[in-house]
């Protein structure tokens, strides 16, 4: 007897027909094979709270470890910056944008920026001015959203510079790795292709910019 | 219990990354038993569920500032314990790859008559779907333990459903070879 049920016992097994559309020889090998779901165990299963005060110790743990880190930040002198320029050409996003896009990096020493009312980010010692570009034709309105801004997409938009596609905004990071990804017209998230980036747990990259004290590049 | 229903995922997520750390509770209790069930017909175990759960609670929370849509904390914090728990299985599969076959105690609950009762086929399904791999397990548990359907289980995993599907219909063999005195 071969090991393999039927395909279309198989399709039964699925869910996309039933016992009665199968052929009458199939009826025996599909009812037997109905009977392996029956015994499927779908109790509910509950776990003890005690799950709970552990996770919590442990995570009250870990999350002091950022807090100490940030205070020894606070004691170190203030940072020289440099201007640095990165762009990186965008190609092949599956003609999402049906364009192609260029982030660019820049991290200047004496920003001053004006952003019309708009509330923006103040370099502080402990910060560096990152200016984020990207070339996206077509879109309606682009932001820029990362660990910096609790990945809030609103929080960073970019202005369009003219009519050529570009668009930029200039933002204070803290010094620290960041993870960012554009959002094209509020739905479409826009990582570097170009850049090795991490996965964010959703088969999606998001892109990985380094801030120092001596500038700051895409990782 | 009361306020873990009125806060949205992505409030508490932004508050936890903010520094209030205690916000990270409302998440342990929201989705404690959500995907417990999941994690025991994976693992074969509620200890080994347990475990799992709570690691997978505690990644979650280093990793926090990598989840891009906080609304989408679920979903994400089901990809971090389905990621646990491949890891446990294929751990468990290189630890007993010199063991015997355990086709002999599948083959224990056959009947002379061949009516075997359905405890008894629940134990036995049980043991054969410890012999499957974690790819078809998987796809088995999500689709008749949890009741989702070929896309649902595509997007929560990312896979395409037609590889969904011939996992899925490997698995049916494979299961229908396991418990060959009874299907």
């Amino acid at each position: 007897m071969s090991e393999a049920f039927h395909p279309l016992v198989k399709q039964l097994l699925d869910g996309e027909i039933t016992l009665a559309e199968l052929p009458p020889e199939l009826r025996t090998e599909g009812a037997a094979a109905l009977r392996l779901l029956a015994a499927v165990d779908r109790t509910p299963v509950s776990l003890p709270t005690t799950l709970d005060r552990r996770v919590m110790a442990e995570v009250r743990r870990r999350g002091a470890a950022p807090l100490l880190r940030r205070a020894w930040r606070r004691l170190v002198e203030p940072r020289e910056i440099e201007v640095r320029l990165r762009i990186r050409p965008w190609v092949a996003w599956a003609g999402a944008l049906a364009a192609a896009a260029v982030v660019a990096l820049l991290v200047t020493r004496l920003p001053t920026l004006q952003r019309d009312g708009r509330s923006v980010h103040v370099a502080t010692r402990d910060s560096v001015y990152v200016r984020f570009v990207l070339y996206a034709p077509g879109a309606q309105r682009v932001a820029v959203a990362g660990t910096f801004n609790q990945w809030d997409r609103d929080a960073a938009p970019l202005m369009p510079a003219g009519t050529s596609g570009v668009w930029t905004t200039t933002l204070a990071l803290p010094i620290g790795q960041h993870q960012y990804a554009f959002v094209v017209d509020g739905e479409r998230w826009v990582a570097d292709p170009a850049a090795p980036g991490v996965s964010d747990g959703f088969g999606r990259r998001n892109s990985l910019v380094a801030v120092m004290a001596q500038g700051a590049h895409t990782l | 219990m009361g306020d873990v229903g009125e806060v949205t995922d992505a409030t508490v997520v932004r508050a936890v990354l903010a520094g209030d750390v205690e916000r990270y509770g409302v998440l342990v209790r929201r989705y404690r038993d959500r995907y417990a069930r999941y994690a025991a017909r994976m693992l074969g175990s509620l200890d080994a569920a347990e475990d799992a759960v709570q690691d997978a609670f505690i990644r979650a929370f280093d990793q926090l500032a990598q989840c891009r849509d906080p609304d989408k904390f679920s979903g994400w914090l089901f990809l971090i314990l389905r990621n646990r728990c491949f890891a446990e299985r294929r751990r468990e599969r290189r630890a007993s790859r010199s063991l015997e076959p355990r086709d002999d105690a599948v083959a224990s609950v056959d009947r002379p008559d061949g009516a075997v009762e359905q405890a008894d086929w629940t134990g036995a399904l049980e043991r054969a779907l410890g012999q499957l791999t974690p790819e078809q397990r998987d796809v088995f548990v999500l689709k008749h333990v949890e009741g989702l359907a070929y896309d649902e289980i595509a997007r929560m995993t990312g896979a395409s459903v037609a590889s969904l599907k011939m996992r899925m219909h490997r698995a049916y063999d494979r299961l229908r070879e396991l418990l060959k005195e009874h299907v």
